[in-house]
């Protein structure tokens, strides 16, 4: 992966490129947008994925077309009669087809979804866990879960209300030293939650709803510009919080065992079977570090002040 | 078998946390995860420092936690063969 920065286009980011520009470099060699740790070619004639990055990318560096990347991808359509008649999109990696092609309206959020799986098969650097990450005056909270637990939206609403966002689905812990490194991206949201963070924070930037995908209706929202500028800052973790979205439930925040902690984001993990006694240590060392809890809640803005309350263990 | 020995299973390098009066430790031959109690994580350590006859194994954990002595040498030899089931230990006949 990469180790040092980058060569950008004398600082620029990705908006500065008009849609036609955009579409042209899509098309042609490649753009190449540099997430967190993680420098990814993108290659794609269609106009779902240029309108995507157009909308959700524009704050990333521009990196020059020669720069080294470490994934990739393409998003083309399929060929034969499927050029015409209900058009698909194939991901590949390095000219490999791990998925089943989908609608080409699938587009975008089969790029999100790509990529989230060209990290989590492939970094193993890091231990990675399925878990959101919001950081708070040098203080990070880890949120892994399960899909359906409500921590999207959740993590949507904290980043819109001081917090720092590190990654909607992947925590990267650093083995050398036990800290999360950002990759923050768009924050990927489901059904319901779609209409419940365009309530909640009137201002932000979505992407086009999809429906009909294997998870629902998706739709991106965009990460904070702060977010973007400060991806190379590491962050402690100083919480382990298991959301659970309940309609209609009082907030709570229940302390739970290291054991049960331990445990609990060990079976959340990418990697921790494949790093072996590299995994244990590096979690063992974050479990004790942090206050583990559960999380229940129905309402965000009392899910924001419970986590305005966290206090940084000891 | 009272003349075997048990010993840690080489390769065993106990990767352990003990938290709140439990054991949390990897395995380095299985790749596994483990949750021990006190008695399990005792007797390993005892093992650690060499190989040990049940009898002395007893004798280490009856130091340790209230066993009733009817029951010391069928407790700790279980203990020992779920150990061995896990690949922590191995028992050698003298």
């Amino acid at each position: 992966m990469l180790t040092a920065a980058s060569p950008t286009v004398a600082s620029l980011t990705v908006a500065s490129l008009n849609r036609t520009a955009l579409a042209t470099r899509l098309a042609g060699p490649g753009l190449l947008v540099q997430t967190g740790p993680f420098v990814s070619r993108i290659r794609s004639s269609i106009g779902h994925v240029a309108e995507g990055i157009e909308l959700l990318y524009g704050d990333y560096p521009l990196l020059a077309e020669d720069s080294f990347a470490d994934f990739h991808v393409g998003l083309q359509p399929s060929g034969g009669l499927r050029r015409w008649y209900k058009p698909q999109v194939n991901f590949d990696l390095d000219g490999l087809v791990p998925f089943e092609p989908l609608p080409e309206a699938h587009a975008f959020p089969m790029l999100e979804w790509g990529l989230n799986w060209c990290i989590s098969t492939r970094a193993h650097s890091w231990l990675m866990i399925h878990a959101a990450v919001v950081e708070r005056d040098g203080c990070a909270a880890i949120l892994p879960a399960p899909p359906g637990s409500g921590k999207s939206t959740l993590c949507a609403a904290l980043v819109h209300r001081g917090w720092r966002l590190l990654s909607d689905e992947l925590a990267l812990l650093r083995p050398d030293d036990g800290l999360l490194v950002p990759v923050a991206r768009p924050v990927s949201l489901k059904n319901r939650s779609i209409d419940v963070i365009r309530a909640y924070v009137p201002e932000a930037v979505l992407s086009r709803p999809v429906s009909n995908t294997t998870k629902g209706t998706v739709a991106h929202l965009k990460a904070p510009a702060d977010s973007v500028a400060r991806v190379r800052e590491t962050a402690r973790p100083a919480w382990i919080v298991f959301p659970k979205y309940e309609a209609g439930a009082a907030t709570t925040m229940t302390p739970l065992t290291r054991t049960d902690t331990f445990f609990r984001v060990a079976g959340n993990a990418f990697n921790y079977s494949e790093m072996g006694a590299r995994g244990f240590t590096t979690l063992a060392g974050t479990i004790e570090r942090c206050a583990g809890y559960d999380f229940r809640y129905s309402d965000l803005d009392e899910a924001i002040a419970g986590f305005a309350a966290l206090e940084p263990p000891p | 078998m009272d003349s075997a020995t048990w010993c840690l299973r080489p390769g065993q390098t106990l990767q352990y946390r003990e938290w709140d009066g439990e054991c949390v430790l990897y395995n380095d031959l299985s790749g596994a995860t483990h949750l021990l109690g006190g008695a399990a994580l005792e007797l390993l350590l005892a093992l650690r420092r060499g190989a040990a006859t049940l009898a002395s194994l007893a004798h280490v954990l009856h130091a340790e936690f209230d066993i009733d002595a009817a029951d010391l040498a069928g407790e700790t030899d279980a203990l020992l063969r779920h150990l061995q089931r896990l690949d922590l230990v191995d028992m050698r006949a003298c």
